[in-house]
């Protein structure tokens, strides 16, 4: 009896076994699947003014300065200006030459209105855009 | 030809795995690639809005500057100087780029003395978060 068994296996084509793999390959799937996050962040790169390394540039164009005050205004030559208004004065300013644009923001101003200047000021085309931070 | 048919009727019949199994290799490879192992800060933060935004790398160094300014990385609250050696740390292993999630309602003071401290823990590219 146990011969004819042997035998008759022996005549079959063998195949392996997938399922055990199968449940492998499931576990890391899903494992996969669940530690996946799909982030999606977005932003702007800030950069300061680098005090130590580079010697101070040219001052072949005055910078122009906004400042943001501890109660979140907005200073241009000495008068307070909208939001608006910001990328309206970069643009002026921006028609003779490549102006860096700083900007200084007191400590207690919030952070929302400063990315706010900072990207009213991108838009406006400045590519040298620097922030400081007072108090 | 009969003989075949009543043959095969006698075996036992099995699934052919061999598509499925490439099926879900394929799947597993993908979501293998995908995988980023990201530390997301954990706390709700609203983003400032910009236009100019750029798309930022998906594996960075990702940290947290919650409304009432706390520096939160990895669903921990961390100091200015831990944060530092943190990053130090983190910055060791592999050169990742830093994001700063900073909420409208943050102090400006707190995000730039952040980014002051990555900056000095060695980071290349410091960026921060905003949305449309």
């Amino acid at each position: 009896m146990f011969r004819k068994s042997l035998t008759a296996e022996s005549d079959d084509t063998t195949e392996i076994n997938l399922s055990p793999m199968i449940d492998c390959i499931f576990i890391l799937l899903i494992f996969f699947i669940v530690t996946t996050v799909f982030v999606e962040e977005s932003g702007i790169q800030i950069n300061k003014p680098d005090a130590s390394a580079a010697p101070p540039p040219e001052e072949d164009a005055d910078p122009v300065v906004f400042e943001i005050t501890a109660d979140n205004r907005i200073i241009y030559a000495g008068n307070a200006i909208g939001l608006k208004a910001v990328s309206n004065q970069v643009r002026q300013k921006l028609t003779r030459d490549e102006v860096p644009v700083s900007i200084r923001s007191h400590e207690k101003a919030s952070h929302g209105l400063f990315m706010q200047v900072w990207d009213e000021v991108e838009l406006a085309g400045a590519t040298k855009i620097s922030f400081s931070t007072f108090n | 030809m009969p003989r075949t048919l009543s043959y095969e009727t006698e075996e036992q019949t099995e699934i052919n795995l061999s598509p499925m199994i490439d099926c879900i290799f394929i799947l597993l490879i993908f979501f293998i690639v995908t995988t980023v192992f990201v530390e997301e800060p954990g706390v709700e933060i609203v983003k400032p809005i910009a236009r100019t935004q750029e798309e930022l790398e998906k594996n960075s160094i990702l940290i947290a500057v919650t409304n009432d300014n706390k520096i939160v990385y990895g669903g921990k609250e961390f100091s200015i100087s831990g944060i530092g050696t943190r990053v130090r740390q983190l910055l060791h292993q592999n050169d990742y780029p830093v994001i700063i999630q900073g909420d409208v309602h943050a102090e400006h003071g707190m995000v730039s003395k952040l980014w002051t401290e990555v900056k000095i823990a060695g980071a290349k590219k410091i960026s921060v978060s905003t949305q449309r």
